[in-house]
């Protein structure tokens, strides 16, 4: 790894192992169905209907089932649930109608799995079928049935965005191009498949919750809402959690409905779906047709962009509205370009809900962005990098819809990964059938203004420091194995001067730390990061104070490092850690401190509709290059290395961004080369992780990461982002190294090996077209 | 839609008489010797099975057994991760540990057998799935249904028959030895398959497979599946190749994997052909095998997809190993 040369004193900066690696690592670690226990079997009965009028649900057979404790169907919920308060339009079962194959409509809690089993089975359901939609133009057609009668044309949210002047901008290009890219849909396939264990307290009526989440505050307040209850009854707990990706960024039917069960059998009930049921939980990256007209002048300047974006989202609407605005605005912010039109659709098809997958709203569009770009270098015979180059911004600055951007580390992205490559020597010359391609990306660092917004603080982290000597840092940031506990520990230790292992962070129990919005928008290093160093100088304030008394100095004058306490300019007056701590609690007893985080009211976006999507307090930039084989026989690529370079801002933990930055590319990877989602009139054809493709370990090549950093000014040590801004970077890098390769320029993702060949037949059979007609 | 395990009784014979008396006895009661193909299709409810006879107790089971004048013994007991790593499948017959090593993954390998290999099910994306995904989807002709969802007008199953070890073997002129209720027999392996996707085994009730036999070769083999993914997923298409001396030129034995509802052994290549292969040859190599296989829509990638990949993998084979002839003289 490439990371910057520091001096060891501080942690920030050096590469800390994960504080919960060791559990993980050793299988201790317990995630949510390891804590089933001897609780209740609960099963989903799923709607196999892609549409339709639920006419009859008769559970009678199904109660009188020796060994069933509850049955619950959608008229045990009335209140809908969903991720904008203006949107929410999903039961945790259906009620009267289904919209997707797959879509519970009633669920049992069972002494076994075999009971619960046949209890589905006994359980009448009967459905008048309506037409349906599995395609983004079938709903739009204007004789479609609608699945929300509220939304015509079955549009949930059109957008409409003109920044800057895009005609006059085209009518400057020295050369404009249009393409339309088609993106599959995608899913996150996190290795945990989803749980809940919920505990129904009788007598004190009291939910005890746990689930796989990643805002466990959100499912908090819905699990409150859907079951009519004083939110202080419930008590939220999110156990180890084996990845998210976006997969439970929201709360989930099943989340709800194993509280249901458990408030109906008065006891505990675990609810675990199978790899199936969490693929159908969906949630992932809607298949996405992109058209985009750029301009660009003969030297590699873009003049103005025009882009329509069709995302096909499901029948619900989950995060929508927020991914259709975020695909226009994230047009913004990685160069400069002040002539954007934008114009977005989002709409309803009889399919799993899509949702925030990593990379979120953007990954689609800077595709077909990036790609259309190094077409048009190629056309105009520029250098890909030569075109990146004229194009760069100069922080600080506010893009024209509101953006607000302070660093900007992406020219040494560039540099970086042109170095590395070798691009200048070796494009070009690597032998027929290979490649190297380039692209860039950037992502938010936190979304500025929360879905829900409260006026509260973003985040909050409080402090405890005891007898004992310990500090305990009490987050409501949810660990989900992206490093964001070993984060808090290492900017409390450093803040105070003392060791990360004295720091001990507890997170994800609603009874003990503080709420927080949830791992999001890659909003926890900024947000809990600035929280924890709030708390951790408001701890350093009160026991700098108890070590002037001693030493009898000015509070002012007062060091801590290495634990040693001691007042500035003198050698002689010292105090341990140990001195302090007991000197400090004299007085009150046991100190409980706080630091919380708000965004910057300038940092909240542009003031047209749907501007607060997108804001952030900092982008992270990327620049990647990556090198590919084909195989014209089979049409299958080979990526046999990749150079990275993410602008984080400052890598307080460098082992956890390199490993976030492989796993972005990793990601992007996937979806580039193999992964999709497939249907068979409503049906998942990809229903198991032998169908839905991952990359293997046998598929993934060399990554050398480079870390820049530009040290944001707000950012907690100067950081930003460093989980997504890399992944949106690499289908484009791709799809530029297989045009390099083989000279076929691809408008499909994946670009799998029957695409690939597909498409190398229809070219070679246009070739010999041509040839003809030049003949005759 | 669960995915919980129905109860079962598992025996364990050591002895094929033993194994026969629990098969007279218990007739319904499946073979089980991996369980990496059986396990998830009972958990699928694939397969109903009150009882399991568990194979690897069985004597001599996972021995390679060197016969006169070269000829070779794999008993069906062999684990793959042991067949991709045995000398005696080191050189002229590497084909066969080439196919062991592209099954699945490391850790089926180490559970999956030889025999369960060759009499593994067919597959298909209407009948791989859960039985709530099944029962939405009215069943299908292979199992519980009366409808093939690959091919609507047809009267038979389209799934496909997907062992990687099969091609080689048959293109290796496998023969397998069955012991059954009226004793042992030998078949050639490529008539150990019927082209239906639902009932693929020339197997006659009772009937366990206990060894492979490969007669002597002193050739060259190669086999090469096209999959997605380095690991785990099943061939797309697979072909395995040998060419071996015989008056006159030589013998070219293709079969092909993956494509239809049992291996194809690829017919009508010269029984004497002439090297370098001509681009002519090469062409012919591709034609035939285009011709002979019949892929459906029974997988993710297109059938044509998978039709190309088959003769693309086969005319690569043909000339690779017709190269390494030639280096090798
Ligand atoms: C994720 C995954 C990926 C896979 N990928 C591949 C792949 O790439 N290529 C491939 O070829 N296979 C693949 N498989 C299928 C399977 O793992 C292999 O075919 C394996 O070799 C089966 O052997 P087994 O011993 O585990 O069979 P088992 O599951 O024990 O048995 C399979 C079938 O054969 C029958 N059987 C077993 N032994 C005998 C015998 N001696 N006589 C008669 N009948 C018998 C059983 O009754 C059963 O019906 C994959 C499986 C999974 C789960």
């Amino acid at each position: 790894m490439n990371a910057p040369a520091r001096t060891a004193t501080r942690a920030a900066g050096t590469r800390t192992p994960l504080v919960d690696g060791i559990e993980k690592v050793t299988g201790r670690a317990r995630f949510t169905a390891d804590l089933a226990g001897d609780a209740a079997v609960a099963r989903i009965l799923r709607s196999p209907v892609a549409h339709g009028v639920i006419r009859r649900i008769d559970t009678t057979a199904a109660e009188a089932l020796p060994g069933v404790l509850a049955v619950v169907t959608g008229a045990d919920c009335a209140h809908p649930f969903g991720v904008l308060p203006i949107a929410m339009n999903e039961y945790p079962m259906a009620r009267d109608r289904v919209r997707y194959r797959g879509e519970p409509v009633a669920a049992v809690a069972a002494v076994d799995a075999a009971t619960a089993a046949r209890a589905l089975k006994a359980i009448e359901l009967q459905i008048d079928p309506l037409p349906a939609y599995f395609t983004a133009t079938e709903a739009r057609a204007p004789d479609a049935v609608l699945l929300h009668d509220d939304k015509p044309g079955n549009v949930e949210r059109e957008v409409h965005h003109v920044f800057g002047d895009p005609d006059a901008g085209l009518a400057e290009a020295d050369l404009v191009r249009t393409a339309t890219f088609t993106c599959a849909e995608i899913n996150h396939a996190q290795m945990e498949p989803h749980a809940a264990v919920a505990e129904w307290v009788p007598g004190r009526e009291e939910l005890i919750f746990h689930s796989v989440t990643q805002v466990p505050f959100y499912t908090h307040k819905h699990l409150a809402r859907c079951l009519e209850m004083d939110p202080a009854k419930i008590r939220l707990v999110k156990p180890f959690v084996g990845g998210g990706f976006g997969s439970r960024t929201e709360t989930l039917n099943f989340e709800i409905i194993a509280g249901l069960l458990a408030r109906r059998t008065g006891g505990r009930v675990a609810l675990v779906l199978s790899r199936e049921e969490t693929l159908i939980s969906h949630r992932g990256r809607p298949e996405t047709e992109v058209t985009l007209a750029l301009g660009m002048r003969a030297d590699g300047r873009l003049t103005a962009c025009k882009a329509e974006v069709v995302m096909r989202g499901g029948a619900y609407a989950g995060y929508g509205i927020v991914t259709i605005l975020y695909a226009g605005a994230l047009l913004h912010g990685l160069y400069d370009l002040p002539n954007i039109r934008y114009d977005g659709y989002r709409v309803y098809a009889n399919l799993p809900p899509c949702g925030a997958m990593r990379g979120h709203g953007t990954v689609d569009v800077r595709h077909a962005f990036e790609t259309l770009v190094d077409r048009m270098a190629h056309e105009l015979d520029l250098d890909p990098f030569t075109v990146r180059r004229a194009n760069l911004l100069e922080a600080p600055l506010f893009t024209p819809n509101g953006l607000m951007v302070n660093s900007y580390g992406l020219p040494d992205c560039l540099d970086r990964v042109e170095a590395a490559s070798g691009w200048k020597e070796r494009r070009g010359k690597l032998g027929p059938g290979r490649g190297l391609g380039m692209a860039c990306s950037h992502y938010v660092s936190g979304a500025a203004k929360p879905v829900h917004w409260t006026g509260e603080p973003h985040a909050v982290v409080a402090l405890r420091l005891d007898f004992d000597g310990a500090v305990t840092a009490l987050t409501g940031a949810p660990e989900i194995g992206q490093g964001s506990s070993t984060m808090v520990a290492i900017s409390v230790a450093d803040t105070l001067g003392i060791d990360v292992g004295r720091v001990r962070v507890v997170c994800g129990d609603s009874a003990t730390v503080p709420k927080d919005n949830g791992a999001y928008s890659s909003r926890i290093t900024f947000m809990v990061g600035n929280a924890a160093i709030g708390a951790a100088r408001n701890l350093r304030t009160e026991l700098a104070q108890a070590a002037a008394a001693k030493l009898e100095a000015d509070p002012a004058d007062i060091d801590c490092a290495g634990e040693v306490f001691s007042v500035r300019g003198s050698a002689q007056s010292q105090l341990t850690w140990a001195e302090v701590v007991a000197a400090a609690l004299a007085v009150d007893g046991p100190i409980t401190v706080k630091g919380s985080f708000t965004t910057p009211e300038k940092a909240q976006g542009g003031g047209h509709r749907g501007g607060a999507v997108g804001s952030t307090m900092g982008f992270s930039y990327a620049a990647q290059v990556v090198e590919a084989t084909v195989d014209v026989d089979l049409g299958r690529i080979t990526v046999d290395r990749v150079w990275v370079a993410l602008d984080c801002g400052f890598a307080i933990n460098p082992l956890a961004v390199e490993g976030q930055i492989e796993g972005s590319v990793w990601m992007g990877m996937g979806q580039a080369l193999m992964e999709e989602t497939r249907y068979a009139e409503g049906l998942p054809l990809h229903a198991s992780l032998l169908e839905y493709r991952v990359p293997t370990i046998a598929d993934s090549p060399p990554i050398e990461v480079h870390i820049v950093e530009s040290v944001d000014p707000l950012g907690p040590f100067g950081a930003k982002e460093a989980g997504e801004g890399a992944l949106s970077g690499f289908p484009p890098a791709l799809a530029a190294a297989v045009a390099d390769a083989i000279g076929l320029d691809m408008d499909a993702l994946p670009l799998s090996p029957d695409r690939v060949l597909e498409a190398l037949v229809a070219k070679r059979r246009a070739a010999q077209r041509a040839k003809r007609r030049e003949d005759a | 839609m669960t995915e919980a395990l129905a109860d079962f009784t598992l025996h364990r014979p050591e002895s094929l008489e033993s194994l026969a008396i629990l098969r007279r006895a218990v007739p319904e009661a499946r073979l089980i010797a991996g369980g990496t193909d059986l396990l998830p299709n009972l958990r699928r409810g694939l397969v109903d099975a009150p009882a399991l006879i568990d194979l690897t107790a069985l004597p001599d089971f996972a021995e390679i057994e060197p016969l006169a004048q070269g000829a070779l013994r794999l008993g069906a007991g062999l684990r793959l991760a042991d067949l991709a790593r045995a000398p005696e499948l080191a050189g002229p017959r590497q084909a066969v540990a080439e196919a062991a090593r592209g099954v699945a993954g490391p850790a089926h390998r180490n559970a999956a057998t030889l025999g369960g290999n060759l009499c593994q099910d067919t597959r298909c994306l209407y009948y791989n799935q859960s039985d709530w995904w099944r029962a939405a989807n009215g069943y299908c002709l292979k199992y519980r249904g009366d409808t093939c969802h690959v091919a609507p007008q047809g009267k038979r199953c389209r799934a496909a028959f997907a062992s990687d070890l099969a091609a080689p073997l048959i293109a290796l002129g496998a023969e397998v030895a069955l012991a059954g209720p009226v004793g042992e027999r030998r078949l050639p392996l490529a008539d150990l398959y019927r082209d239906d996707g639902a009932d693929h085994l020339a197997l006659a009730p009772g009937e366990v497979l206990i060894a492979v036999h490969l007669p002597p070769f002193a050739g060259l083999s190669a086999y090469e599946k096209a999959r997605q993914r380095r690991a785990i997923d099943f061939p797309i298409a697979g072909v395995g190749a040998a060419l071996a001396r015989v008056t006159g030129g030589w013998r070219l034995s293709l079969a092909v994997t993956g494509t239809d509802s049992r291996p194809v052994a690829i017919a009508g290549i010269d029984d004497a052909l002439d090297l370098p292969l001509s681009d002519d040859m090469l062409a012919r190599i591709d034609k035939a095998v285009q011709k002979q296989v019949t892929p459906m829509r029974s997988t993710m990638i297109s059938s044509h997809y998978r039709r190309l990949a088959a003769s693309a993998l086969a005319r690569r084979l043909a000339q690779r190993l017709a190269e390494q002839a030639r280096d090798a003289r």
